[in-house]
């Protein structure tokens, strides 16, 4: 059964995806390494999450 | 999986990875690995947002390439995809510990924990996203 697909939805299952995935890794790369530089105060704000996840800190 | 729209798997992971977060939290108060600096209203709003962040990085993950994992159900591919998350960016920061040892500083069981809760999110995550396909 042909299936045609509309441009609404490519642009929710092929390039949302891709925009959120590059959204959600600078916050997670942010968030994960404390990264100021990046996000002012991340470092501080996800201090104590970043210890309990295992991800090394100072 | 694709049935349930990617806007589905957004919801499942922001839901997975709230809820991920407050166990996180929970779970680091019983074992005591690291003894918290910040307020409990601070950590549960920073738990929250960074759980809600990582839950939805997760499910990106695993809608974009859940389809080539040779896996029939949800679960163990969900806990390799948040699982494998953890594992590369725990990787990296060791990079960064041996480039700049004053900064990053290893702790095997806060790592070990952090193992085990990213393993956890995998099944939260699939939990939620069977729930979500159910209801459809």
């Amino acid at each position: 059964m042909e299936r045609v697909f509309t441009q609404r939805e490519f642009l929710v299952n092929t390039v949302l995806p891709a925009v959120v995935l590059v959204a959600t890794a600078f916050a997670v790369v942010a968030i994960f390494y404390g990264t100021d530089s990046i996000l002012r105060g991340a470092h501080d704000a996800f201090h104590d999450f970043r210890h309990a996840i295992g991800m090394p800190c100072h | 999986m694709r049935s349930s729209g990617f806007t589905g798997f957004l919801g499942s992971g922001v839901l997975a990875g709230v809820v991920w977060g407050w166990i996180a939290m929970a779970l680091n108060s019983l074992t005591g690995a690291f003894p918290y600096e910040a307020s409990l209203a601070s950590n549960l709003a920073g738990f929250s947002f960074a759980g809600a962040v990582f839950g939805v990085m997760a499910s990106c993950f695993l809608f974009v390439f859940g389809r080539f994992m040779p896996f029939k159900g949800v679960l163990p591919k969900a806990v390799i995809t948040s699982g494998g998350l953890w594992f590369f960016l725990w990787g990296f920061s060791m990079i960064l510990a041996f480039l700049d040892s004053g900064r990053y500083h290893f702790a095997a069981s806060q790592a070990m924990q952090g193992l085990a809760l990213s393993l956890l999110m995998g099944a939260i995550l699939s939990m939620v996203v069977r729930k979500g396909c159910d209801a459809q």
